[in-house]
């Protein structure tokens, strides 16, 4: 074990690998701080540069992009009205007028500070909880494997989306996506229709740059109500001074806040579905009903922007404990993760830790290194990222979708992933017009092949199809599969008979 | 029962059109899964688990449907609404064009010049019409087309698509 952790602490603290985390980092503060531009993408557009890497090197850059990322767009909710992300929908409400009032490097400070601190509690839990959880993940057998997958998949639809049946629809065609090609147990070419394009089936990483990036920027040249109000000259300027001694003791005389907060952002971290952008608004929420002046929340009080960029910095820890412990990707982002070890020739599940310790350790230990280069990243070069923030769109989009070509052929090397890839791209940007969510969709592409092999082995194991229900294991996570169906049923209802009732009240 | 006037409609028209049409394309699929040899050394084939899933799917796309239809009746829009919509997505339209096309000419003009002219045009589209702009589009064009191309070769030996003329 100090073997496996003393291998990873000189892998990752190699200069060469710290010089390369210190830019990944800058790229993912970057990334995020682009309105439109999500810290999916940027980990999407990483993977290629790290494909002739070594894995523990390649991993630590990706996580250094994710680390940044969710605190970027903390710069354009500060200095601009607008998150970057959808992670920093709730920074923009204390952060913004603070900036406005004059205090923009306070603004932003405080909020590097936070997510610094949340990142650093998330990790810790992160060490705490995922090696436990793994050998008794190692346990399982396939019955509640299948379960497992068909629980994270109702909750992944149930959380990301305005309509659970669209959610479970896009979920399930993600898995029936995956079905294309050689079937997972015995190789059999399944759906290819002749097209030598389909033989070697869908590449999930083409289904994701396509799904998640490319509809998304093509999003971002529809016409919107509000075009020009934010153009670049609506930055803010003011004291760009960081204040830091003031920072330091508004968060640590305080820490019931952060602590609140950033334990928040890991809970829902480790729940599949629930990411960044809701624990954000969430820790938001809880940091003002627990404050004694919850009126000053809204006009630029430093324990809001503390709560929510706390809040969305700690998921990544939470996010991790899944994929670590059970080989299950809880967001997107977490997806491009296991793509990027899985392309490396490491098997993801709950072996990982036991047979690739000194990976696993060099995880820990980047995210602690960018959490901190985050910071002094942010601190240092805060006015560079002003200047940044003024990329206009007609370069981005272009150039980003550019580097999604890249992406999609350095994977295999293969034209006719780019034919894909443009094929993908038009569907999601459908799909999405059509509000269907593309994350239960991009999941299943990801869980549908563990789903299937699973159920087939627990066939091959006993053809007695009850074992699903008598496991208790199973038994509990298929109840909760359904638990969690009924509850976005329930709640679906009690939120629409709410509304209705106070349209009602207004037009009386 | 709520009415909606065809602009408000347009969504929801199209969204149970998506249903009917993922459903006819999920049932087809399970019939195709259905008919995907059996294997002699496990009880579940190839097919049965797609089989299950595209059944799911257009299960879930029926009650979808129904559901919609049941609670609003069926939206009602017009053509026109529609086409006012796919105007007012003209810039989607023809950057979605631009980058089929840049796809399809890459492996024959190479990443390189396929990329620039790729670039070059979409960010002259896009770009507000003054003679700075063209020469911005024209400096980011030229850097992302031979700078990817130079970086993945020199430093990671990996080479994007080369010019087959």
């Amino acid at each position: 074990m100090t073997d496996a952790f003393l291998i990873a602490l000189g892998g990752v603290t190699e200069p060469y690998t710290l010089l390369l985390m210190a830019v990944a980092t800058f790229a993912g503060i970057v990334a995020a701080a682009i309105p439109g531009f999500t810290i999916t993408m940027a980990i999407v557009l990483t993977l290629p540069l790290t494909f002739a890497m070594p894995p523990m090197q390649g991993i630590s850059i990706m996580l250094s992009v994710y680390v940044g990322g969710l605190s970027g767009g903390l710069f354009s909710a500060a200095l601009l009205g607008i998150p970057g992300t959808p992670s920093s929908v709730a920074t923009t409400f204390d952060a913004f007028p603070m900036a406005r009032q004059g205090n923009p490097g306070k603004a932003l400070s405080l909020g590097l500070f936070a997510s610094f601190v949340g990142s650093i509690i998330s990790i810790a839990v992160l060490i705490v909880a995922a090696p436990p959880l793994a050998l008794l993940a190692v346990k399982l057998g396939p019955w509640e494997y299948f379960a497992l997958i068909i629980f994270a998949l109702t909750v992944i639809a149930s959380l990301v989306g305005d309509s659970l049946i669209r959610g479970l629809i896009a979920g399930l065609i993600g898995i029936a996506i995956a079905t294309i090609g050689p079937d997972p147990l015995m190789g059999r070419e399944r759906f290819t229709f002749g097209f030598e394009i389909l033989t070697a089936g869908i590449p999930f990483l083409v289904v994701l740059i396509g799904m998640y990036a490319m509809s998304q920027l093509l999003s971002e040249l529809e016409p919107t109500k509000s075009s020009g109000q934010h153009s670049s000259g609506s930055l803010i300027s003011g004291d760009m001074r960081p204040h830091l001694w003031q920072t330091v003791k508004d968060i640590v005389l305080k820490p019931a806040n952060v602590i609140r907060s950033s334990l928040l952002g890991v809970f829902i971290g480790a729940v599949p579905g629930a990411g960044s952008s809701i624990s954000n608004l969430l820790a938001y929420d809880q940091a003002k009903r627990a404050s004694k002046h919850p009126e000053t929340f809204g006009k630029g009080e430093p324990q809001g922007v503390v709560a929510s960029e706390s809040g969305n910095s700690s998921t990544v820890g939470g996010s991790l404990i899944p994929l670590i412990a059970l080989g299950i990707p809880g967001s997107p982002a977490d997806a491009v993760l296991m793509a990027a070890i899985m392309v490396h020739g490491i098997s993801i599940g709950p072996r990982l830790i036991l047979d690739h310790p000194d990976l696993v350790y060099s995880m820990f230990i980047a995210m602690a290194i960018a959490s901190v280069f985050m910071l002094l990243i942010g601190i240092i070069l805060m006015r560079v990222f002003l200047r940044l923030l003024n990329v206009p769109k007609y370069i981005i989009v272009p150039v980003v979708l550019t580097c999604c070509a890249i992406g999609t052929y350095t994977l295999n090397n293969r034209l006719s992933d780019l034919y894909l890839l443009a094929c993908i791209g038009a569907v999601g940007y459908i799909l999405k017009k059509l509000d269907y969510p593309l994350a239960p969709l991009v999941l299943g592409v990801v869980l549908g092949p563990i789903a299937e092999t699973n159920l087939r082995r627990a066939f091959q194991t006993s053809t007695d199809w009850t074992l699903f229900f008598t496991r208790p294991i199973s038994a509990l996570l298929l109840t909760l599969a359904v638990v969690s169906v009924v509850y976005s049923i329930y709640s679906y209802v009690k939120q629409r008979r709410l509304i209705a009732q106070r349209l009602a009240a207004t037009s009386n | 029962m709520e009415r909606r006037n065809s602009e408000t409609a347009l969504i929801p028209a199209l969204q149970v059109l998506s249903y009917f049409i993922i459903a006819l394309g999920a049932v087809f699929m399970a019939f195709k899964a259905g008919s995907l040899p059996a294997s002699r050394w496990e009880p579940m084939s190839a097919g049965t688990f797609p089989q299950i899933i595209f059944f799911g799917v257009a299960l879930l796309c029926g009650v979808a449907a129904v559901v919609e239809i049941s609670k609003q009746g069926f939206p009602r829009t017009s053509f026109n609404v529609a086409w006012r919509r796919l105007i007012a997505l003209k810039a989607v339209i023809i950057n979605l064009a631009l980058f089929i096309i840049y796809m399809m000419f890459m492996p024959v003009a190479g990443f390189i010049v396929s990329t620039f002219l790729y670039l070059a045009i979409a960010q002259l589209y896009l770009a507000p019409k003054k003679p700075i702009t063209l020469l911005i589009a024209i400096f980011v064009a030229a850097l992302f087309s031979a700078g990817p191309y130079y970086l993945f070769s020199e430093v990671f030996n990996i080479y994007l698509p080369r010019a087959q003329w």
